[in-house]
């Protein structure tokens, strides 16, 4: 049943997959470096680097797609009067079908076997962190260091060390979130739950509520510093020995 | 052929009906409020005042007179007391409840034929999406610049759990309702749904529940999120128990709709009828019921558990009594998830219906189609936890159910290899129903993409909570499933109405709604990105140029969404007359008259092929 | 021509006691339609148990059984608010009030079981000789006993213990997250049974009045279907909260 329409010319299909995929690798590298925020921890590097991975890898995909739905726009769209005559019937395409599924198995298990790996670059410990426990309650965040009586609404951590926060909460639940660092976890009450990350780079941090908590949730925000191990240091015992 | 139509027996007005003659939608209305205010009288005076439950124990009864009396007030209950007592409709009667010459009024009432269920889903749909539309308006006007100025935020807390909510709603039912009860059993060769009764039952039941569910703006709102997480929740006032009560009757409604669904599609399919011909959109739709009969308990336990919490202080998710609301976090999301996936199938299983209709070509990879939703569902079951990465629990779990959710991605895939397949090299019918379907294709890779990166465990704990979710999920609600079902109501709404719905307005339409969708969310994204929390009444400068953009997209939809809506309402009165079968398409629907006579069919179809076979042979029987 | 102008021209067929529809059509619909019921139903009572279970496996300490180690004081809950009023009793207090009778929910699973064997029984009678008069009182007894299922049912729920509770100015009760999921499950029971008692009172009627036969006997079978079902159910739920109850 060979028509015409076989004969017919992909060029342009192939030229606009081109073009969309390069303009779909150039926004996934620009609009994460133009609109993420300073990424300060290992974890936070992590997930711009994978943010940016699996755009890329989106990127031809989601332009095969699109490039598919204009070419069917432009060139198979009826321009005749009434009802269409009928196509030519073609049911199934065991290679198209074989292909596309391996292809999407393939990045699924590229995905997955990265994800998981990241999980576990983030899960492991050095087994010597710095201990801070947070606590929140409607809506402000407060921040312990055990072993010192120090107890603080603004976040102080050292660089290029791990720490733990223990998150719990007084009321309801909040979500933890340290927007620079690219972790966050829940704060229960009566539970302590915790993630750890390690800071790489000086300078100023955003906490922020990431799980709706009432009246006040879009303003139960603190301000963080990571400092050098010494300033670490000289800030503990500058503070009142609180009780 | 055991059903043979007699027309000739009865040409005058049924004579049954009985109690049912007095009972419609105002007498459900006043007997459900005359019912709440004795509920809350009885409530009152029988519970202690002292205790701390006591407004919830009022509101608990006030809300149960509520729909008990609407129940009664609509005829819910005529029929079970009639089999109790053993004194069954006479056909008289059933004829009286099918609305045989009852021209308009049957609308308003306890109405047993399928099409008049699938209209009242219409303008049931229609109603909830404008509730929805005005909370959203006043959501996005009052983020348009930072600080709090429109809504106040203990208003603004309460207008996103219902928008929410209301949505959630408006979107199960969107496709599913309208045409999985009017057209789906033509489609099948049925002359009504198995259980006719049941399937008004669904449909008021539903009403009833959407009703209480506005209510709760007026009793104090519920400033909580429309995930109502146990801890957050207790700490609301009485809307949180109309809440509840509109999510127990809500799961009985969808429960007892989908048993329907089901059944009609085993047992009433006409002969011929087998299950490689059933046309893609019953597939799917009897998919969607099943996965809804599997997730739906789950929500009905959460909120009974809340309502006991709350009403009899047991300790379910109670932190002080020993309970955790990780348990309800783990019930609501073991029916979260597969409800998504309520929500998307039936509008991509009328996609497929429409592109090959519309492309005049076979559907590409049939079977691969039904076993991509197969596949989606029964994998749906399994992904729960992806919505709790970031709340603590069971981190062990983690990396098992990040597998279980990227796998998704192979069937979700397969659905853009059958419609583009089906489209490619057809001979494409650009009218409305494709329009909108192309904008499915363009906004379901936006969603579909970025959900990628919220089951990456690493990723979802920057992203998890923020703007980024909500423009994600919004890619996916309004961008696909509401375009699908705007493109179902396109296609389907000749066979309603006798009557195309407006060409020139649905396209401009259709493009406000599609430049409106990628401005909002599109820009709400970035919001993300740049690390807004969701949920947020006021946000820092940071976000101003990205949140004022999404508010001016919203605005864009909405002037989209009105112009849709004059264009369903004057072409519904005055449009242009279609005929039959305006598409030339081959399922069953389009074979019978327009209107549609009462059941359907004069005699009982005989299949052959299945609808697909554009450009085939024609198999005699 | 508009909605308004579509009047349906023909008939439609019966609903639940077909008029002209083949009743062995009727019969199969139904039945799967009350599969599909009982599978829905299988879930909600899996997700109660899901409850039971999850909430016992959280508490690791062996606390969901009592609260704050005040166990097993079987004054009531209103000679305790006695105690607070009168000033007796110190600030804030969590007392536990009376333990709860699980072995209790082995009678009621017993009666539901036997009223579905009286059914069960019964069906068989009735497609034997076709004597629907002979099958209302058999249906009458299983409605019996299903109603002294919920008696007991009832009076489980009654001494459900309470925890009262004592902060400052304001006296609450509670109840620890054991005693919780055993309300829901109870709960749940008795509503199944309540449900059990209407069907069965329907049957009843409707053999007694004609409206089921000799000839007319499917819808027996299908609410012995549900019948069985909660009768398997009542007996799993209580196998479960009467072995896995305590923490080691
Ligand atoms: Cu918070
Ligand atoms: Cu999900």
């Amino acid at each position: 049943m060979a028509t015409s329409s076989t004969k017919r010319s992909l060029t342009r299909f192939y030229w606009a997959w081109g073009i969309l995929t390069v303009v779909g690798v150039v926004l996934s590298i620009w609009l994460p470096h133009r609109y993420v925020p300073r990424m300060m921890s290992n974890d936070g590097n992590l997930s711009l680097t994978t943010m940016i991975l699996f755009s890329v890898l989106a990127a031809p995909v989601a332009s095969g797609v699109y490039a598919a739905a204009l070419h069917i726009m432009h060139a198979d769209r009826y321009r005749g009067e009434g009802v269409p005559p009928a196509a030519e019937p073609i049911r199934e395409n065991t290679k198209l079908l074989v292909t596309w599924l391996t292809v999407s198995a393939v990045l699924t298990v590229f995905v997955l076997v990265w994800g998981l790996g990241a999980l576990a670059a983030e899960n492991s410990t050095s087994g010597n962190p710095l201990v801070v426990d947070v606590t929140g309650q409607q809506w402000v965040w407060t921040f312990a260091y055990p072993g010192t009586h120090v107890v603080s609404n603004e976040l102080y951590v050292p660089d290029n060390r791990e720490v733990e926060f223990r998150v719990t909460s007084l009321d309801v639940t909040h979500g933890f979130w340290v927007v620079n660092f690219g972790v966050q976890v829940d704060a229960n009450p009566g539970v302590i739950t915790t993630i750890h990350t390690t800071p790489d780079k000086l300078g100023t941090i955003e906490v922020r509520c990431e799980q709706f908590c009432g009246l006040n949730h879009a303003f139960m925000d603190a301000i963080g510093h990571v400092v050098t191990p010494s300033q670490f240091s000289a800030w503990l015992s500058s503070q009142p020995q609180g009780a | 052929m055991t059903t043979t139509l007699e027309h000739t027996a009865t040409s005058a007005e049924p004579r049954g009906g009985g109690l049912a003659r007095h009972q419609n939608f105002g007498t459900a209305i006043v007997a459900g409020v005359i019912l709440a205010w004795v509920g809350w009288f009885v409530a009152r005076h029988l519970f202690w005042s002292g205790s701390d439950n006591w407004s919830d124990q009022v509101a608990t009864m006030t809300a149960t007179g509520w729909m008990i009396g609407f129940w009664i007030g609509i005829g819910a209950f005529n029929a079970p007391f009639r089999w109790l007592v053993g004194n069954d409709n006479s056909r008289d009667e059933d004829l009286y409840y099918a609305g045989y010459k009852q021209g308009r009024a049957r609308y308003w009432k306890y109405t047993t034929d399928h099409k008049v269920v699938g209209v009242q889903y219409i303008i049931l749909t229609m109603s909830l999406l404008a509730v929805g539309g005005i909370l959203a308006m006043a959501i996005r006007t009052e983020l348009i610049v930072p600080g709090t100025h429109f809504v106040n935020q203990q208003v603004y807390n309460s207008f996103i759990a219902i928008h929410g909510m209301v949505m959630i709603l408006a979107l199960i039912v969107a496709v599913a309702g309208p045409w999985g009860n009017f057209v789906m059993p033509i489609m099948v060769g049925a002359r009504d749904m198995a259980f006719p009764r049941l399937n008004a039952l669904s449909l008021w039941t539903l009403v009833s529940a959407a009703f209480l569910l506005v209510t709760v703006l007026a009793v104090g709102g519920l400033p909580v999120g429309w995930v109502v997480l146990g801890t957050i929740s207790d700490q609301a006032g009485v809307g949180m128990d109309f809440f509840a009560m509109t999510i127990v009757v809500f799961t009985v409604s969808t429960t007892v709709a989908s048993i329907n669904l089901i059944t009609t599609v085993i047992t009433m399919r006409t002969k011929g009828m087998t299950l490689d011909r059933l046309p893609i959109f019953v597939w799917g739709t009897m998919i969607t019921a099943v996965l809804a009969l599997y997730a739906f308990p789950f929500f009905f336990v959460a909120e009974l558990n809340q309502i006991l919490d709350r009403t009899v202080s047991t300790s379910f998710y109670v932190a002080s009594g020993g309970g955790t609301s990780w348990l309800q976090a783990n019930l609501f999301w073991l029916m979260g998830h597969p409800e998504v996936y309520v929500i998307l199938i039936p509008a991509v299983a009328a996609l497929f219906e429409i592109s090959s209709v519309m492309a005049r070509k076979p559907l590409f990879s049939y079977k691969t189609a039904i076993g991509a939703m197969v596949a989606l569902s029964g994998l749906s079951a399994l992904v729960w936890a992806h919505h709790m990465f970031t709340s603590g629990w069971a981190p062990t779990l983690g990396g098992p159910f990040m597998v279980t959710t990227e796998v998704i991605s192979i069937p979700t895939g397969i659905f853009f290899l059958v419609l583009v397949g089906t489209l490619w090299r057809g001979n494409v019918w650009m009218r409305l129903p494709t329009l909108w379907m192309f904008g499915f294709i363009f906004n379901f890779i936006v969603g579909g993409v970025t959900g990628i990166y919220l089951s990456d465990i690493p990723l979802d704990e920057q992203l998890h909570g923020t703007m980024f979710v909500t423009a994600h999920f919004h890619y996916i609600f309004v961008g696909s499933v509401l375009f699908g079902a705007i493109a179902a109501l396109a296609f389907w709404f000749p066979k309603v109405t006798g009557r195309f719905l407006d060409e020139r307005l649905g396209r401009y339409s259709f493009w406000l709604v599609f430049i409106g969708v990628q401005l909002t969310f599109g820009a709400m994204f970035l919001s993300g990105l740049k690390g807004m929390p969701r949920r947020d009444a006021s946000y820092s400068l940071a976000f101003e140029h990205t949140n004022f953009i999404s508010t001016i997209g919203a605005y864009i939809i909405m002037a989209g969404m009105l112009i849709l809506l004059g264009a369903i309402i004057t072409s519904w009165r005055k449009g242009e007359p279609s005929g039959p079968n305006p598409w030339h398409a081959n399922s069953l629907e389009w074979q019978v008259p327009t209107p549609v006579p009462l059941e359907n069919f004069l005699e009982d179809p005989v299949i052959t092929q299945d609808p697909y076979h554009y450009g085939e042979e024609l198999v005699r029987p | 021509m508009s909605i308004a102008d579509i009047e349906p021209q023909s008939e439609m067929h019966g609903g639940t006691e077909g008029h002209h529809e083949d009743p062995v059509k009727v019969d199969g619909r139904q039945r799967v339609g009350i599969w599909l019921f009982i599978g829905a139903d299988v879930v909600t009572v899996a997700a109660i148990l899901f409850t039971y279970l999850y909430l016992r496996g959280v508490d690791t300490a062996g606390h969901w059984m009592e609260m704050e180690g005040y166990k097993g004081n079987l004054h009531t809950y209103a000679f305790w608010e006695n105690q607070y009023l009168n000033g007796t009793l110190a600030n804030p207090k969590a007392i536990y009030v009376g333990t709860l009778s699980a072995g209790l929910q082995w009678l009621t699973a017993g009666l539901t079981v036997v009223s579905a064997a009286v059914l069960w029984f019964g069906e068989k009678g009735l497609r034997a000789t076709k004597n629907a008069k002979a099958f209302s009182p058999v249906a009458v007894v299983a409605m019996l006993l299903t109603l002294a299922g919920v008696v007991v049912s009832a009076i489980q729920l009654r001494d459900i213990p309470q925890i009262f509770v004592a902060v400052n100015d304001s006296i609450t009760m509670s109840y620890t997250t054991y005693d919780s999921a055993m309300m829901a499950i109870v709960g749940s029971t008795l509503g199944h049974l309540v449900l059990l008692a209407f069907l069965g009172l329907g049957l009843a009627i409707r053999s007694a009045r004609g409206a089921i036969s000799g000839e007319k006997w499917y819808q027996v079978r299908l609410v012995r279907y549900f019948w069985v079902w909660v009768a398997i159910s009542s007996v799993v739920t209580t196998l479960i909260t009467t072995s896995i109850n305590t923490v080691h």
